[in-house]
């Protein structure tokens, strides 16, 4: 005989005010099973608790209910109560009568009654549970972060500060993402590179970091705690154990005029190279599609001028594989490519209309033009700038609908610097909002204006070119007249896009993006930082846009995410996840795509079968990636799949002590 | 259209006797004029007995569930709804594709017994095409090995959903009248299920016992229950064959439920038919994707 007891509370008067519990309690012992019950004031206090140990030893209790507020609250506490009395903690059931009952109702009457019915459905389903026992995996002690930007270097020290090692994989040469690119940052204006190359170096120098750059993830496998990961580490030509980084190669290289990514194409670069001085590792690669070695077996002057003979025409990709426990994904975002989409800024066919990302360089004292603000045609200074908000952003014809949160800020600074560093310059801003939140961003904007910066609310329809000038039209939305302007340079501040190829990393690690390639995370407010892929966590613009500030933060709050993963040598696992029987199972896979969380697959079983052995496939769950949602469960027809703790046998029990 | 029996034969003659089937699954024809009853053979002498006439018109793919372990293979004949069911089976991984040899067959219509026998009719040319076959939109098969016969042109006219939008047009008192009146009729006999390429698990959830989700008794509260759950179970995967409906004894209209899922599967996910394609990507309700729409969150 199972005896059930049940404990009905009043918190305090939460519920007694409605609810008449003594009444509950009076009723609850009636139904089938219940060998005790009773109310009290407060079942969460210590003497709540205590009841439940004495009431188990007196009454020889072998389940638990608990009639109070929401499971979301204090069924932890309740299941801890249950254990400390010696029965298994999934042997309880908690039924709210605070939130669906007392809250919500005034009829202390009918109230009460809809107290005892769920009292009842309780006790029904309590009797059909079965003891559950929590299982563990165990944790790879080491993290992934993929995407060496800000939020990528930020994950990766934390986590190594926190006393795990981390293999940080990159795909450039070189660390640190667009940040170093950046001349200065706002809203402070402190120099860009010199906040970010100290973390660079950081990073490289920390002894529980290993970075692979030019390297990319081509397969991930396994779940949470234990991942296998596999690394192509592409060839440098360049052996990095023995190149000091001398620079004499880049000197000598004939090959000079290949734009530089690095300088947003603004400058060039040699075939043997480093993206910029102060790049992380600070050794050079060949770029074999550029490198006359490689593709003509000519020149060869590398391999002659190095010292230390580091130049390896022959290197190979080299595969990788690493065990991690938790991954960080960091990859950032890439521009959106205006060219392709806007005619009537001419496609890209003007020079002088460029991006806010080649303005960075244009102002950086390192880059081409040694920080004098100097247009692409012929190199002269542009006294008349335009600046163009939105380019992509918020145009959901022919870019993107949303916001991409940084460019207000970052044309502010652009604006300003144009002001400041050229004299009698006359700089216009044509925009659609001015979006300052963030702590100093609307005192800074409002210094640009006072700069003497001129804003004209309204979108800008046509650029051409016309002599040595860009005739800009466009309309003041808020005059309501036509404006044109005689430029000199134009800069457009381009969306932020997720980068290229974030797509496919997601898909090899296992986790979705959202309508517009931004990586998913788990819930926009209360999950920000996880995946619906357990072990897997978000950090920075690959996100969704976002600036400096809460890049970096997300950076350290997906560290303290995947440390809080790695703290353990083994996790436990709910046991409240879903089971297969295997013998009703059909093996059709329905539940496979329906699993959110990838948590199925197909396992081949054999049986005996018309007299033979026969094998055939079903659905086997992975209790490390399955959370227990549901959602296989009820895809399933046959009912081969069950979750424990809710299983359809405990919910037909719920529903018919309701119903019958 | 031409008779293609002699055609079928030879060609079942020669599968059973090289060895490339172990049986032949057709028609034959049966005692009265207007039946033509599933015919099972193994032997190579037995395939004079395969015709396919007007009344050839049972989908024969759910046979193939009751050799799923045996490792045998099966000579099929599809007509066009038929490969959309076997398309079914198969993308549930029900059997192996290697495990049939599909011959599909073109089908301009056929016809239906029991619409034979109520028409008081003496011979096939008397009786008019079969419900379901008027509504037709796939007469060829869409998987095969082999073809017997010229592809025939869809003569579906109307509104796919025309029989939906009757029942949408009524109030919630009336639809509920209506669902209960036929509801009530329905013996439980299980041929709708029986004969569904759809339900094609090795165990039927009403057949599980624990729990118990379906009563033995008849009435109408668990008729209701095996109904919707049985739509439930065939929504997104409903081929639209008719069988369900052609085989009700009680004439209950199985398809105009099965059409209503398809209809909002086509409004919230797009233009969808099940069982066309054997490597769609897959169905709207067979995966998770965050774009989903979720009208009631
Ligand atoms: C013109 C301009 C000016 C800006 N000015 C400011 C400013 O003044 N202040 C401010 O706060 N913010 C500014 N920002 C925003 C700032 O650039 C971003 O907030 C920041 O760079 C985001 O960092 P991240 O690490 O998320 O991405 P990123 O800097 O894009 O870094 C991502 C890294 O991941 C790598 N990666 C991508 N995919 C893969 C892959 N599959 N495998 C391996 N590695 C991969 C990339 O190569 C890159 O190194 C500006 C942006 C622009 C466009
Ligand atoms: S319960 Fe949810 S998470 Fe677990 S296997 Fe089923 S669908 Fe996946
Ligand atoms: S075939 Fe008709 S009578 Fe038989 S179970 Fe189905 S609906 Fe009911």
């Amino acid at each position: 005989m199972k005896r059930v007891g049940v404990f009905v509370c009043h918190c305090g008067s939460n519920i007694a005010a409605v609810v008449d519990c003594e009444r509950v309690a009076k009723e609850a012992a009636k139904f089938p099973g219940v060998a005790f019950s009773i109310d009290n004031k407060y079942m969460c206090s210590d003497p709540g608790q205590d009841l439940i140990k004495k009431a188990v030893e007196e009454h020889h209790l072998d389940r638990i209910v608990v009639a109070s507020c929401t499971p979301r609250m204090h069924e932890p506490v309740f299941r801890r109560a249950t254990e400390n009395a010696g029965i298994n903690p999934y042997l309880f059931a908690m039924t709210n009568i605070r939130e669906h009952v007392s809250w919500i109702h005034t009829d202390r009457e009918k109230a009460t009654e809809k107290a005892i019915d769920l009292v009842r459905m309780a006790v029904a389903k309590v009797l059909h549970t079965v003891p559950l026992e929590k299982s563990s995996i165990p944790i790879t002690k080491r993290a992934l972060v993929i995407g060496g930007g800000i939020a990528g270097m930020q994950a990766a020290l934390d986590i190594a500060d926190n006393g795990n090692p981390v293999v940080l994989v990159e795909r450039e040469p070189t660390i640190g993402g667009k940040m170093p690119m950046l001349d200065k940052t706002f809203p402070s204006l402190d120099c860009s590179a010199c906040i970010c190359t100290p973390k660079m170096a950081s990073t490289d120098q920390h002894p529980n970091i290993t970075i692979y750059t030019h390297s990319e993830v081509e397969r991930v496998d396994g779940y949470i705690g234990n991942f296998q990961v596999t690394i192509r580490q592409k060839a440098k030509y360049v052996d990095h154990k023995i190149c000091t980084g001398c620079g004499l190669c880049e000197t000598k290289c004939p090959n000079k005029k290949i734009p530089n990514s690095f300088e947003a194409g603004m400058g060039n670069r040699t075939a043997i190279y480093k993206a910029f001085p102060q790049a992380v590792p600070n050794k050079p690669i060949i770029d074999a599609a550029n490198c006359r070695k490689l593709t003509k077996d000519k020149c060869g002057v590398c391999a002659k001028v190095c010292p230390t003979g580091a130049i390896k025409y022959d290197d190979q990709d080299e595969l990788i594989t690493i065990d991690v426990g938790a991954i960080v994904m960091a990859t950032g975002y890439d521009l959106f490519p205006w060219k392709e989409a806007y005619g009537e800024y001419g496609y890209g066919k003007y020079p002088d209309v460029i991006t806010g990302l080649q303005f960075e360089r244009l102002v950086n004292a390192s880059g081409p033009t040694s920080g004098h603000i100097l247009r692409p045609s012929d190199g002269k200074e542009p006294k008349t700038i335009v600046f163009i908000k939105c380019v992509g952003s918020r145009d959901d014809v022919k870019g993107k609908a949303y916001c991409s949160r940084t460019c207000c800020m970052y044309t502010a600074k652009h604006a300003h610097q144009a002001v400041d560093k050229i004299e009698d310059s006359h700089v216009i801003v044509f925009y659609m909002d001015v979006r300052t939140a963030g702590k100093g961003y609307e005192e800074f904007y409002q210094r640009t204006v006072e700069d003497g910066v001129h804003y004209v609310r309204g979108r800008v329809s046509k650029i051409y070119q016309l002599g040595d000038k860009l005739i800009v039209r466009g309309e003041d939305t808020l005059l309501g007249e036509a404006v044109q302007v005689n430029a000199d340079l134009v800069v457009l501040a381009t969306a932020m896009v997720p980068s290229a190829g974030s797509g496919e990393i997601a898909h090899i690690v296992g986790f979705s993006t959202d309508k517009d390639g931004f990586y998913q995370e788990a819930h926009p407010k209360l999950r920000p930082l996880e995946t619906f892929t357990a072990g897997v966590f978000l950090a920075g613009a690959c996100q969704g846009p976002k600036d400096i500030p809460d890049t970096a933060a997300q950076g350290s709050g997906a560290a303290a995410k995947a440390s809080a993963v790695l703290s353990n040598r083994s996790m436990e696992t709910d046991p409240l996840i879903s089971q297969v029987n295997d013998a009703v199972c059909a093996g059709c896979g329905v539940c496979v795509g329906i699993c959110p969380y990838r948590a199925i697959e197909l396992k081949e079983i054999t049986q005996r079968a018309g007299g033979k052995t026969i094998a055939r496939r079903v659905a086997s769950i992975n209790s490390g990636l399955c959370q227990g949602c549901g959602a296989c469960v009820a895809a399933c027809r046959s009912g081969a799949l069950d979750l424990k703790g809710f299983t359809n046998q405990q919910i037909m029990a719920e529903v018919d002590a309701l119903c019958l | 259209m031409s008779d293609p029996s002699g055609e079928m034969r030879e060609l079942a003659k020669k599968l059973l006797e090289n060895g490339e089937v172990d049986r032949i699954i057709g028609w034959e024809k049966g005692n009265l004029w207007y039946q033509s009853p599933p015919l099972f053979i193994t032997r190579a002498e037995e395939t004079d007995r395969l015709v396919f006439d007007d009344f050839a018109i049972n989908s024969l793919v759910t046979y193939l569930l009751d050799e799923r372990d045996s490792g045998k293979k099966t000579g099929i004949f599809v007509k066009g709804c038929d490969s959309r069911g076997l398309v079914r089976i198969l993308q549930d991984k029900q059997i192996a594709r290697e495990s049939v040899y599909v011959i599909g067959l073109p089908c301009s219509g056929k016809k239906d017994p029991r619409q034979a026998l109520s028409s008081g009719a003496s011979e096939s040319s008397q009786v008019p095409p079969a419900a379901k076959c008027e509504e037709c939109l796939y007469p060829n098969p869409v998987i095969y090995d082999v073809i017997i016969g010229e592809a025939v042109e869809a003569k579906a006219k109307g509104d796919r959903f025309a029989a939906v939008k009757e029942i949408e047009a009524k109030t919630a008192d009336e639809k509920y009248a209506y669902w209960t009146s036929q509801y009530s009729k329905c013996l439980r006999c299980l041929a709708c299920r029986n004969v569904c390429p759809a339900c094609n698990c090795r165990e039927c959830a009403f057949d599980i016992s624990k729990p118990r989700i379906l009563a033995k008794e008849n009435n109408l509260s668990h008729n209701m229950v095996y109904h919707l759950t049985r739509a439930f179970h065939a929504a997104g995967r409903c081929v639209e064959c008719g069988e369900c409906e052609r085989v009700c004894p009680m004439g209950i209209p199985i398809m105009q439920l099965n059409k209503k899922i398809i209809k909002e599967i086509n409004d919230l996910f797009g233009p969808y038919e099940a069982g066309v394609k054997l490597d769609e990507t897959p169905p709207p309700l067979g995966t998770y994707q965050t774009s989903d729409p979720e009208e009631f969150m």
